[in-house]
């Protein structure tokens, strides 16, 4: 009741703050220089010698009640003293030395306060008061008389001027004791905020404060010893800031420690759930089953050592994990590609060299050379069953039967057989795959060829080899080294699987349309076997044996139901299709005998037969125009052979004399090498004029254009030398050539004739064409053997050395004219 | 104690203790009654400022002349102060007192004849 009163007193002191006198009552309350006045004019003690209490582990501030127990015998006698003075004072000060029992002036903090008795009891062990602060002073001398120790001592009361900086300050202290009361339990934050408002002495505020947050010893020494409000308000704001970060951090752990212990509890709770959901939704463990069934599947299979760790590794890690893990699937995967992979599974070759000559003959018409090596190949297995496999790369033009012969191949052999496009591939992660660390990362097309296969022997087709691209990603072809080298695939390293791979007994074939554009160093590891195009009478037997049957099959004909005549079929071949394969003759037949079932089912009689005068109706108009010898050559034509990705092709070399002027024009869209030969020839000419019975001099001073259709397609190469000199003579001597004879071969300048590459092709272009002789270099009487036989027997092979040879062959009035002469 | 006690509203600003009062409404003006026993009258002050009568003085005990040995004391001694809160300005008032069976009767009679606030 008393303490109320005080404090709406104060209330109503601060409201009157404004007022003059209000102010004065509130100075005399706590200001320093009222106190100060007390201290010098009205001391309210008339003692100037007063009984000391030490005190130890604490520290009494002025204006603080505190409550004290004294027991020891100098502190209880103090105590009796100051009982027995009529204002009941005494000073308190703090022992620096909490364990010295009967403490001199050294022991002493020299800073004290005088100190008003408010209330006082016995009990057993001494006495327990209840004391107030009243002001703070130095003790100059301690003496100890009459059992106890008494002060002299001077009034040290503590400056405080109502500065700005000290509101700062004190608002300070306020904001930090705010936050710290936040961290204090039970209804301690609701006290202190209450303190805080109703405090409004700076002094007392901190003096306050100091006593509640429980400051060392040591800081309410300094405290006590500051001389002025703003120091005390300084120190403690230091002590306060100092105190939150502790609490901060002490809160932080705990909260630390709890938020962890709280989410393992929740998934430990949200794991519970799901498991009842699963078992509510019969997928009980299924997690659990995955393993299992993993597990099992592990032990079933056979693997290598090295897999087999790596697999456990694999294993352990998943079952640690949660099924729930970014991981977990990728594991999961890996571990299954491991046990798919077939580290020993190989199927057995079928090495009965009949059987295989039988199937491959079966697929395919003629290809002799592939298929000879094909048999020489399973002899060598029979032998010697540690043999590298081969690696073989067929070449040739589109629908020969590159990758039919692949699959006949691993037929023969009883192999599996996969293909691989490899036509635009420009990543090398393609081939090798990437590294487990990548998302989405997989094996490479490889591994994962040989992962469908099922064994580690199958054949294994490359398509397109030499359409791989190559960008900045890297160099596929770089890789397929390591994968085409029986040395290093033994040891194939594919980034995913990170286990080493034996492929070595891969039966690679890889195929290409051109050599071109393989690599060097890929296309020394491979074997090329050539597979040229066909010739139409090949063509006619391939159809009759193998396309018009599938075909017919496959419209659900029967082979009586449909007769198409051999002039028929002969007329398809060289009106609808110009091709060195059978894609596009496939695809005709196919339409005829479409037009066929649709005849039949719309009740027509069978057999339906086809003759050549039914196909404009059903193919429409005859597509190409068969490269039929010109009748007759006016001067200056000359037939020339040329080699083209899809066969061969007959081809007019154009020349025309432009009078005076000296010039050379070369039209036709002909590559250097070509122009060139074209400049050679001309030259050649000039130089054996007169042997040839030409007129030098007409020859120097004349202006040729030379022309090669057909204008728009690119050509180059040296094979058409002979037939730019044959077209030049016949030009100048006004001599036609003979319209029956094509040529090919490079020439010198010292006029020799050299072979050239494509004989197979040019010479088929030629027979297909109608022409009957070929004149070719004597180099290249070797590949006349290439030939299908009839073509052999119905054409006519001129063999030169030079160029007066071919001349003589080619123009027949030359011939007469002039005998050849042949110069050393 | 500890905690507990530290929280308590602890002492007047100046380590005085304060008289409790009763203020009474008079025909005249104000009755300020304090709970003052044994105090020396000539160690008081009255002062009226605005709306608040101040009374300061000390308590001193006397018994102790008598070689007498306190063994407990709950009596508060030394200097106190107080100031009492009236709803009206008492500045202009006459000012009267008297000592009575410890009780200081302060009696604050209105000289400009209106009674204080309504």
């Amino acid at each position: 009741m008393k303490m109320q009163d005080t404090q709406r007193a104060r209330d109503n002191n601060q409201d009157m703050l404004d007022t003059e006198s209000g102010r004065q009552a509130t100075e005399s309350n706590g200001g320093a220089d009222a106190e100060k006045k007390a201290a010098e004019d009205q001391l309210p003690w008339k003692e100037a010698v007063l009984p000391v209490l030490p005190l130890r582990g604490s520290v009494m501030f002025p204006m603080m009640m505190m409550p004290l127990a004294a027991s020891r015998p100098a502190s209880v006698a103090a105590i009796e003293a100051a009982l027995a003075s009529e204002d009941k004072t005494l000073i308190v000060a703090t022992q620096l030395d909490p364990s010295v029992e009967e403490p001199e002036q050294q022991d002493l903090f020299e800073y004290a306060t005088v100190s008003v008795i408010k209330k006082a009891e016995r009990n057993n062990e001494g006495v327990s008061l209840i004391a107030q602060g009243v002001l703070r002073v130095r003790i100059e001398k301690l003496v100890r008389k009459d059992g106890y120790l008494q002060a002299h001592f001077a009034p040290a009361p503590v400056a405080c001027e109502k500065t700005e900086e000290v509101e700062a300050l004190r608002r300070n202290v306020v904001e930090l004791a705010t936050k710290i009361a936040e961290h204090l339990q039970g209804n301690a934050p609701a006290a202190v905020g209450q303190i805080l408002t109703q405090v409004t002495d700076p002094l007392e505020l901190a003096y306050l404060l100091a006593s509640l947050m429980g400051l060392s010893v040591e800081r309410d020494r300094e405290l006590l010893a500051a001389n002025s409000c703003e120091e005390v308000l300084r120190l403690l704001i230091d002590y306060l800031s100092y105190e939150l970060k502790v609490r901060e951090l002490q809160m932080e752990i705990a909260s630390t420690a709890q938020s962890e212990m709280s989410r393992e509890q929740r998934e430990y709770m949200l794991r519970r759930q799901l498991e009842a959901i699963r078992r509510e939704l019969g997928e009980d463990g299924s997690e659990q089953a995955d393993l299992v069934e993993l597990r099992r599947k592990f032990e079933e299979v056979e693997l290598p050592e090295n897999v087999a760790q790596e697999v456990e590794k694999e294993l352990k890690r998943l079952e640690r994990m949660s099924p729930n893990a970014a991981d977990y699937q990728l594991t999961r995967t890996y571990i299954d590609l491991l046990l798919e992979l077939p580290w020993n599974t190989v199927t057995p070759d079928n090495l009965d060299l009949e059987h295989a000559r039988a199937v491959l003959d079966e697929d395919h018409f003629d290809l002799e050379t592939v298929k000879d090596r094909i048999i020489e190949h399973l002899a060598v297995m029979k032998l010697n069953p540690e043999a590298k496999a081969p690696i073989l790369c067929f070449v040739g033009p589109p629908g020969v039967g590159k990758t039919s012969l692949g699959k006949s191949i691993a037929k023969a052999l009883g192999r599996k057989f996969e293909r691989l496009a490899l036509g635009g591939l420009h990543d090398e992660a393609e081939l090798r795959g990437h590294r487990r660390t990548y998302i989405g990362a997989m094996p490479g097309r490889i591994i994962q060829a040989i992962r469908r296969c099922g064994t580690r022997n199958p054949v294994l087709m490359l398509d397109e080899i030499d359409k791989l691209g190559r960008d900045y990603r890297g160099d596929p072809a770089a890789a397929l080294m390591e994968i085409l080298d029986p040395e290093q695939n033994r040891e194939f390293h594919d980034n995913y699987l990170d286990l080493p791979f034996d492929l070595s007994k891969v039966f690679f074939i890889t195929t290409a349309n051109s050599l071109d554009t393989i690599p060097a160093p890929l296309l020394d590891r491979m074997e090329v076997l050539t597979l040229s195009g066909y010739s139409s009478e090949e063509k006619e037997k391939i159809a009759r044996r193998y396309l018009i049957p599938r075909q017919v099959a496959e419209a659900g004909l029967k082979p009586d139901q449909i007769d198409i005549t051999d002039e028929a079929l002969r007329y398809v071949i060289r009106g609808y299709t110009r091709e060195a394969g059978v894609r596009n003759l496939e695809r005709m037949i196919g339409r005829i005998v479409r037009k066929t079932a649709k005849r039949i089912v719309e009740g027509e009689p069978t057999p339906i037969r086809i003759s050549p005068d039914d196909l404009p109706d059903i193919l429409g108009p005859e597509r190409f125009t068969p490269e039929k010898a010109r009748q007759q050559l006016r001067p200056g034509v000359a037939a020339g052979l040329a080699w083209t990705p899809t066969g061969g092709d007959v081809l007019y070399v154009e020349a025309v004399d432009l009078g005076k002027g000296g010039k050379l024009t070369l039209t036709g869209h002909l590559g250097r090498v070509m122009k060139e030969s074209a400049r050679a020839a001309l030259s050649y000419l000039i130089s054996m004029a007169p042997q040839l019975g030409l007129e030098r001099e007409h020859l120097e001073n004349a202006s040729v254009h030379i022309h090669v259709p057909a204008g728009a397609v690119p050509k180059d190469g040296p094979s058409a030398g002979v037939t730019m000199a044959t077209a030049l003579a016949s030009l100048f001597a006004h001599a036609p050539a003979r319209a029956d004879t094509a040529m090919t071969g490079e020439i010198t300048l010292s006029g020799l004739v050299l072979p050239v590459g494509g004989i197979k092709e040019k010479v088929l272009a030629a027979h297909r064409a109608g022409l009957k002789r070929v004149i070719l270099p004597k180099g290249n009487e070797k590949d006349i053997s290439e030939l299908p036989e009839e073509v052999r027997q119905e054409m006519e092979f001129i063999f030169a050395e030079r160029i007066e040879e071919v001349l003589a062959a080619a123009i027949p009035e030359m011939a007469q004219r002039k005998p050849p002469i042949t110069l050393v | 104690m500890g905690d507990d006690w530290m929280i308590q509203p602890v002492g007047s600003g100046s380590g005085c203790w304060a008289p409790a009062a009763d203020v009474y409404r008079t025909p005249q003006g104000w009755l300020v009654k304090f709970d003052l026993a044994g105090i020396n009258p000539s160690e008081l002050e009255l002062e009226r400022s605005g709306r608040h009568l101040v009374i300061r003085g000390v308590r001193r005990d006397v018994m102790v002349h008598a070689g007498l040995q306190t063994y407990s004391l709950e009596i508060s001694y030394n200097r106190f102060e107080r100031a009492v809160g009236l709803p009206c300005d008492i500045q202009s008032t006459s000012l009267s007192t008297e000592y009575r069976d410890g009780m200081l009767l302060v009696w604050l009679n209105d000289t400009s004849g209106r009674s204080g606030e309504e």
